[in-house]
């Protein structure tokens, strides 16, 4: 009998759902706004986070070394420093490449390149390219690096760096902070578009739901038939948002591309990589939503 | 089948709709209850269906006290007492057949068993021609007989009609009459609220007056008196 019961009020359900087209149509385009303004938000977000990510990345710390030094020498300082805790790499760019690096940056420009030329000696020094371990530890490891006494050593020099990187790391609290809230709000917001939309549909059926009661229907029964709307809404909500959400983030990846060019950003692979995590979540907070708008809806208008 | 002792029902701040009511009501009976609007005919439903609660008194509807019943029991109960009403309430979004059909099948009854008593309650009342259509695609008075077939399709020992031909001419007031008798004649008491003169006097059945909440007048072959 109960699951008789039960295949009745997802029959009704889906009755009802047919029967009244127009209000579904809406309750659905509700939700699907709804969940585009919420992953607009994160692709924002993630942009944001990831070009600050990427800059972070970007950071290193330059050892200019004596271009007298000898490579077995460099060498082991390169393996010294690379034991280092806070280092997560050390490249170590020969005289020889450091010129030719150059030459290719400047090949656009002849007098540049006349110049050098005109030197007759390769006047750029070797260097060892260190990249931290943790951004956050960057005056850890200018500690660390200012302990190495080395006559290779020609100069080191971060001040530059401190402030730049003081100005990020307070960038990405900020704009952690402010999207935290900027969420929430949203996610509020969102929250209650859904909540009354939903509601506002079961208020359509506030005389049906009194009907329903006179004539022996248990709270359950009335009941259950919303909650079977609400995930079905919640499923085609967030079925419409993938058929949304996808042509647009093909369509903008090669803009994005160009925008961040040189960073590795791409919101395409994140929203592949994370398509379960994202829709699975919106697909159950608009249930839950969704469940909690009927029961409250219902509730109010089935005391009779 | 229906008693009711010393029932009274106040309404804030201190509107007495029903007061010290006794009333017993035997199986097989069709009785008229009349008065003019206002009077507490329809609280008297309403308490009889635990859409309300009495203020006091006690109450028995087929030997189960429902004075104080509680939410969870009160489909139970309408699930026992055919309702119709002067204003139909039918689903407007289920046809007459899927209206009917939906007594039965919040009961929990088996598909097979509504598909056969269905047509038959649905001819009963004549409307096994029209029974796909929906109920703003048929008159009042079809209206009225598919609430009607609503009410009697679980066969219930009960039916209470309140003021069933209210929005209805007289043509088609006279046609739900008739059919309430042919249900009281198959031995369901039939508890018949109204203020239509002309029903009354023509039914010679039994009648209670109501005035004011109290009961002025309990005739077994009565007429409409006020």
């Amino acid at each position: 009998m109960f699951l008789l019961s039960i295949l009745r009020v997802i029959k009704f359900s889906l009755q009802d759902l047919a029967r009244n087209v127009w209000l579904s149509v809406i309750t659905i385009i509700i939700i699907v706004l709804a969940l585009l303004s919420v992953n607009l938000l994160l692709i924002v977000k993630v942009l944001g986070l990831a070009a600050i990510g990427a800059v972070k990345e970007k950071i290193d710390i330059s050892l200019y070394l004596k271009s007298d030094g000898e490579e077995s020498r460099i060498l082991a300082l390169k393996s010294r420093i690379s034991d280092l805790a806070s280092v997560k790499e050390v490249a170590y760019i020969s005289q020889q490449a450091a010129v030719e690096s150059f030459r290719a940056k400047h090949q656009d420009n002849p007098e540049i390149l006349q110049a050098l030329l005109e030197l007759g000696t390769n006047p750029l020094a070797p260097i060892l390219v260190i990249q931290p371990k943790d951004i956050n530890n960057y005056e850890d490891l200018i500690v660390s690096l200012n302990k190495i006494e080395d006559p290779l050593i020609e100069s080191r020099n971060f001040a530059d760096h401190k402030t730049m990187l003081a100005k990020i790391n307070d960038l990405t609290d900020k704009a952690s902070r402010a999207g935290l809230a900027l969420s929430l709000l949203f996610g509020l917001i969102t929250a209650l578009v859904v909540y009354n939309t939903v509601a506002v549909a079961i208020y359509t059926h506030k005389r049906e739901i009194g009907i329903m009661k006179l004539v022996g229907a248990s709270t359950w029964f009335i009941r259950a038939p919303y909650l079977i709307s609400g995930i079905v809404y919640a499923g085609l909500g967030v079925a419409a948002i993938i058929i949304i959400i996808y042509p647009l983030l093909s369509f903008f990846q090669p803009y994005l591309a160009v925008f961040f060019y040189g960073f590795k950003i791409n919101i395409l692979e994140y929203y592949n990589n994370n398509f379960l995590t994202i829709f699975g979540l919106e697909f159950l907070v608009v249930t839950l939503i969704n469940f909690l708008a009927s029961l409250v809806a219902v509730g109010r208008y089935s005391k009779v | 089948m229906i008693k009711l002792e010393n029932v009274t029902k106040i309404y804030p701040p201190d509107v007495k709709a029903l007061y010290k009511v006794n009333l017993h009501i035997k199986p097989g009976e069709f009785v008229s209850i009349v008065g003019q609007s206002g009077t507490g005919k329809t609280t008297l439903v309403k308490i009889l269906i635990g859409e309300e609660k009495p203020s006091q008194g006690k109450i028995v509807v087929g030997g189960w006290d429902i004075t104080n019943i509680g939410p969870a029991e009160i489909p139970v109960l309408r699930r026992q007492i055919g309702v119709v009403f002067q204003d139909f309430k039918l689903l407007h979004r289920k046809t007459l057949f899927e209206n009917v059909c939906f007594a039965l099948q919040v009961c929990g009854e088996p598909q097979s068993k509504i598909n056969n008593i269905v047509p038959q309650v649905l001819k009963i009342v004549g409307l096994e021609n029209k029974m796909h259509r929906y109920p703003l695609e048929v008159s009042g008075g079809e209206q009225q007989r598919a609430v009607i077939a609503r009410a009697l399709v679980h066969r219930p020992k009960i039916l209470l009609a309140d003021e069933p031909t209210g929005n209805l001419d007289s043509i088609n007031a006279d046609e739900i009459i008739e059919i309430l008798q042919k249900i009281n004649k198959f031995g369901t008491t039939v508890l018949l609220v109204t203020h239509n003169r002309d029903v009354v006097n023509k039914l010679r059945k039994r009648v209670i007056t109501i005035e004011n909440g109290l009961i002025v007048g309990d005739q077994a072959v009565g007429k409409y008196i006020l």
